[in-house]
């Protein structure tokens, strides 16, 4: 068995659930609109850097590109839907890798996007306060934006096949990215650079300082969603469908 | 031809053994009732066989493989295991679709499979309006997508309304004559009984019978004669005469037990009594079954208390 039709069979699921290009939807509509926003109001604040407000708005944005990653692969774990699924795709490996790169496209092309138009409707606003920005670094921003929403879907889907569950996944995701990663993020130095969401979203910033720069940060948030995505692959070979 | 074969399979799950040391071949053929109480072991060992759970020890194959190493097995294999597998938002054509792609199945089958179960007019509903009978026909569907020669049906008739218990039961029939191997699990005897040829019947995860039905029956009930006269004395009598013993029932008929209709009806013609009714009273599955599990059931039904 070839991985195209297995690949093909994951990409048709993802589109035929409503909810799945939904979440992209609402990904797109939440970053742009914050960013918007953010674009109205921000240049007041000292600390301001124009890239990094003009990309805010994934901050909420972001919430719905972990429901993408987590939904895409909580559907498997109702009704014995993994069953059928695996009696058509015995080689887990395979099945798991076409599932994860069948999430992973849809979420990069979208965040690009998404990144693009938050960065124009954000601009817009900010007027002559985002004039300092270079086009490498909005390249960059757009770039890190992109695969940042990738790798935090993809971290969804793993943590999802590995606890088998898109509610636990999301209650524990969504506290961590609203709650934990923001009061520690503020508070603490270093090790809050190393969080999978905090590590990638240097990126979006025109400076930073401290350990890791925006690919460095980039690349130990890949490594969060490696290990997210070995143990949810662990668990689906492993474990009784 | 292909058929199932299963050897010395065991599976525990902690400590239980859900199956046991199972031994059986399903052949093609013919329609093979997978029969046992909930909880005797049915459903793991279809998933055994599809490689969905990983045994404790032993095997179980088709034509010889494993499962999980034939190329694009839902062309070989279709399986019904659970009537909720498909999700409620997709639509039934799209549930199939997905599933004909992984295996590089013409979409053109998937419109069939539609019409052959009934489904064409309401496929592009999503499933969740379904009806448990429609799911059910949907996954009967995705077993036959592939137009695979081995069919495995976990409890197939849930849900089904009395036409579409006709229906399955007339397409299994229709399987076997193809010459598919046919294996289909059920709790309900009557039903079994109307569409098996052979039996495997498991109990606690144990093997308890691989025979054809008709012997299945016949080793373990004998037949009853049923007989309505307008002069019982000359009926008894006469009965008492040969050996048999009539028992009297409240509406006006009476049961010879372990009597055949040819012997019985000799017997009263010949002694002129008059006939209203006689007929042969073949033992059931139900009863045949009962007789084997009486000490084997896991779950016996406990009294109602007041």
């Amino acid at each position: 068995m070839t991985f195209a039709p297995v690949l093909r069979a994951e990409w048709l699921k993802i589109r035929t659930l409503r909810s799945l290009p939904g979440a992209l939807l609402a990904l797109f509509a939440v970053t742009t609109a914050f960013s918007a926003v953010a674009g109205l109001d921000g240049s007041s604040d000292p600390e301001f850097d124009p890239l990094f407000t003009a990309l805010s708005g994934i901050l909420p944005g972001q919430i719905a590109a972990i429901s993408f990653g987590a939904l895409a692969v909580s559907s498997e774990y109702h009704g014995g839907a993994l069953r059928l699924s695996l009696a058509a795709v015995p080689q887990r490996g395979r099945w798991f890798a076409a599932k994860v790169t069948a999430i992973a496209v849809p979420a990069l092309s979208a965040g690009l996007v998404t990144a693009v138009a938050a960065l124009a409707v954000a601009r817009a606003g900010l007027g002559s306060a985002a004039d300092a920005l270079t086009g490498a670094e909005q390249l960059r921003g757009i770039l890190g934006c992109g695969i940042y929403l990738m790798l935090i879907a993809l971290f969804a889907a793993g943590l999802t096949a590995l606890l088998r569950s898109g509610v636990a996944t999301l209650s524990i995701l969504i506290p961590f990215i609203l709650v934990v990663s923001f009061v520690i993020g503020d508070a603490a130095g270093t090790v809050a650079d190393f969080l999978p969401d905090k590590a990638g979203q240097i990126a979006l910033h025109q400076t930073y300082d401290g350990t890791l720069g925006p690919w460095s940060g980039l690349a130990v948030t890949a490594l969060w969603t490696g290990a997210a995505l070995l143990a949810g692959a662990w668990s689906v070979r492993r474990r009784d469908a | 031809m292909t058929s199932i074969e299963v050897q010395s399979l065991t599976k525990e799950f902690g400590t239980r053994r859900a199956v046991d040391d199972l031994t059986f071949t399903v052949l093609p053929g013919r329609v093979t009732g997978f029969l046992g109480p909930n909880g005797a072991g049915k459903s793991t060992t279809m998933r055994l066989v599809l490689g969905l759970d990983r045994p404790t020890s032993g095997t179980a194959t088709i034509g010889g493989r494993p499962y999980p190493t034939l190329r694009e097995p839902l062309r070989h294999v279709g399986a019904l295991l659970d009537a909720g597998a498909a999700h409620g938002s997709r639509t039934a054509r799209d549930h199939l679709r997905v599933l004909a792609a992984s295996n590089r199945i013409p979409s053109t089958r998937v419109d069939e499979v539609l019409q052959e179960t009934g489904l064409a007019s309401v496929a592009r509903r999503r499933v969740k309006t379904y009806s448990l009978g429609m799911r059910q026909r949907l996954g009967i569907a995705a077993a036959l997508l592939g137009d695979p020669e081995v069919v495995m049906l976990d409890e197939p008739s849930n849900g089904l309304d009395p036409e579409g218990i006709v229906w399955i039961r007339e397409l299994m029939r229709r399987l076997a004559d193809q010459g598919r191997t046919v294996l289909v699990s059920s709790h309900l005897m009557k039903e079994t009984a109307s569409f098996a040829d052979h039996l495997v019947v498991l109990g606690r995860g144990r093997l308890l019978a691989d025979t054809p039905m008709r012997e299945f029956i016949h080793a373990r009930v004998r037949p009853s004669v049923r007989i309505r006269t307008t002069d019982d004395t000359a009926l008894t009598a006469a009965l008492a005469r040969h050996g048999h013993e009539a028992v009297p029932h409240d509406d006006g008929h009476w049961t010879v037990h372990h009597a055949r209709v040819d012997d019985i009806g000799r017997i009263v013609s010949e002694a002129r009594v008059p006939l209203l009714e006689l007929a042969a009273e073949e033992g059931t599955l139900e009863q045949a079954y009962f007789d084997l599990t009486a000490a084997e059931a896991e779950f016996t039904t406990q009294p109602q208390e007041a």
